[in-house]
């Protein structure tokens, strides 16, 4: 029997992310862990780790990035073969570097995703969104998640790293293989190879005829220290760019499209006051908080009474802090206008995720383009929905009528 | 977030670090827009002086 398919004793002591209920409604799940005597679970499958459920732990957690490193940031173990051979030194910088590298490699990235830099991106989403919708407006019906919402965002990144719109069914078989189906690890390592030779051949394509403007050739050209950073530094941000820009997004605007299927309320409140939107997009956020990113612990340690070991994997269960009653008032709920709203979706610290601008984006840009065309739409048939989860979560198939 | 919040006082240097765009005393029509974005800001990076 392997580890998703024996039934799961004690969410304290015997938590499984990839069990097929908790994938498809994990919150339950987090409350009663977080609401427990054992605010922090742990686990033997997978090799074992532990679950900080409360805000304040994982915020801590978060921040003591001497302590709980980013050496493997995956909620399970790498796969055979990912430390050798050619490709072993890429990575997915910054987030799987540690200080003191840590530092340029993000420095690196930050420019691009700065709030006017991403804004350049909103006439684009927006008309791809709209040529979404072109294809299935007339029909009544669509997939929320498979026609919509999982096409916008690696569009966007295709664009922002100059490679061809064609290559979206292969970026996207790519990052489910490295973030969604990761128990078959034989896939992930093969998503993984795919794609580091990808953008080998970008970067020799670009390094025999140099681009103007392109994400790629700027990354190939920049120095630190008076030398030319290495290549599997600009392979490792394109790799970031898929794993991290892609999936985690899609699923966000997957899960809005969930919620506002089935809240009429909200739906109106957004066309009637558009003045909600900041807010609005932040909450949503909070309340389906799509990532869950893991740690590595560098040296024995008692937190909060818990013995962790050197080496021992830590679930930074963002999902779970940002539904935390500790910190946020009736947290189960979606207030469009939430005021104090300082949700962990994006992560804490030096960690941060770096994109949260252009996601922001993509995800007000979908919701607004959407309901713009589509005022009125709901749910097909609630129970068939499908979910993805453990790494990221949010819906497969969500077929809606309008 | 802080950015997206108040525009008019929140933004990023050169290398995408938020900073403080004005010097001073805020004006009376930016407060609301400081306290949420003091109220958001994830690594309660932002303090009020009143």
């Amino acid at each position: 029997m392997t580890d998703t398919q024996k039934p799961v004793k004690d969410m304290t002591t015997d938590y499984d992310i990839f069990d097929p209920e908790f994938i498809k409604n994990p919150y339950p799940g987090y409350t009663e862990i977080r609401e427990s005597q054992c605010p922090i679970a742990h686990t033997e499958r997978y090799e074992g780790s532990w679950l900080p459920t409360r805000y304040d732990d994982v915020v801590a957690i978060a921040q003591e990035y001497e302590t709980f490193t980013s050496r493997q940031i995956l909620v399970m173990p790498p796969a055979a073969g990912r430390s050798e051979g050619p490709y072993a030194a890429v990575g997915a910088p910054p987030i799987t570097s540690d200080p003191p590298d840590h530092h340029w490699h993000r420095r690196l990235i930050l420019p691009v995703f700065a709030p006017q830099a991403v804004a350049q991106y909103e006439p684009g989403t927006r008309d791809l969104c709209n040529a979404l919708i072109d294809e299935f407006i007339d029909k009544g019906i669509a997939d929320a998640a498979s026609d919509y919402a999982q096409h916008i965002p690696v569009r966007v990144i295709s664009k922002m790293l100059g490679v061809p719109l064609t290559m979206e069914d292969e970026f996207t078989d790519w990052v489910r293989g490295a973030l969604e189906n990761i128990t078959d690890s034989e896939r992930r390592m093969k998503s993984f190879r795919s794609i580091v030779e990808y953008f080998i051949g970008e970067v020799q394509s670009r390094a025999a005829n140099p681009r103007e403007n392109d994400f790629i050739t700027e990354l190939m050209n920049t120095e630190v220290e008076g030398k030319k950073v290495p290549i599997e530094y600009v392979l490792g941000v394109c790799n970031l760019m898929l794993v991290a820009g892609i999936d985690t997004t899609w699923s966000a605007i997957g899960s809005c499209m969930w919620h506002l299927a089935q809240h009429p309320e909200h739906r109106k409140q957004l066309r009637e006051n558009p003045d909600l939107w900041p807010t609005a997009v932040e909450e949503l956020i909070r309340v389906y908080a799509p990532v869950t990113m893991a740690r590595i612990v560098d040296h024995d340690i008692e937190f909060q009474g818990c013995p962790m070991k050197a080496g021992d994997r830590v679930l930074m269960a963002f999902p779970a802090a940002n539904r935390d009653p500790r910190q946020f008032e009736n947290p189960d709920e979606v207030i469009l206008d939430r005021q104090n709203n300082r949700h962990v979706a994006f992560g804490s610290g030096i960690h941060r995720c770096a994109g949260s601008n252009l996601a922001r984006l993509e995800v007000r840009v979908a919701l607004q383009t959407w309901l713009a065309r589509i005022p009125e739409f709901e749910l097909i048939d609630p129970s068939s929905v499908t979910w993805a989860g453990g790494q990221v979560h949010g819906p497969r198939k969500c077929m809606v009528k309008f | 977030m802080c950015a997206i919040a108040a525009p008019d006082v929140f933004g990023s240097d050169e290398i995408g670090n938020a900073k403080v765009l004005i010097t001073g005393e805020i004006p009376a029509a930016l407060h609301a827009k400081v306290r949420r974005a003091e109220s958001n800001c994830p690594e309660r990076a932002i303090t009020i002086i009143e």
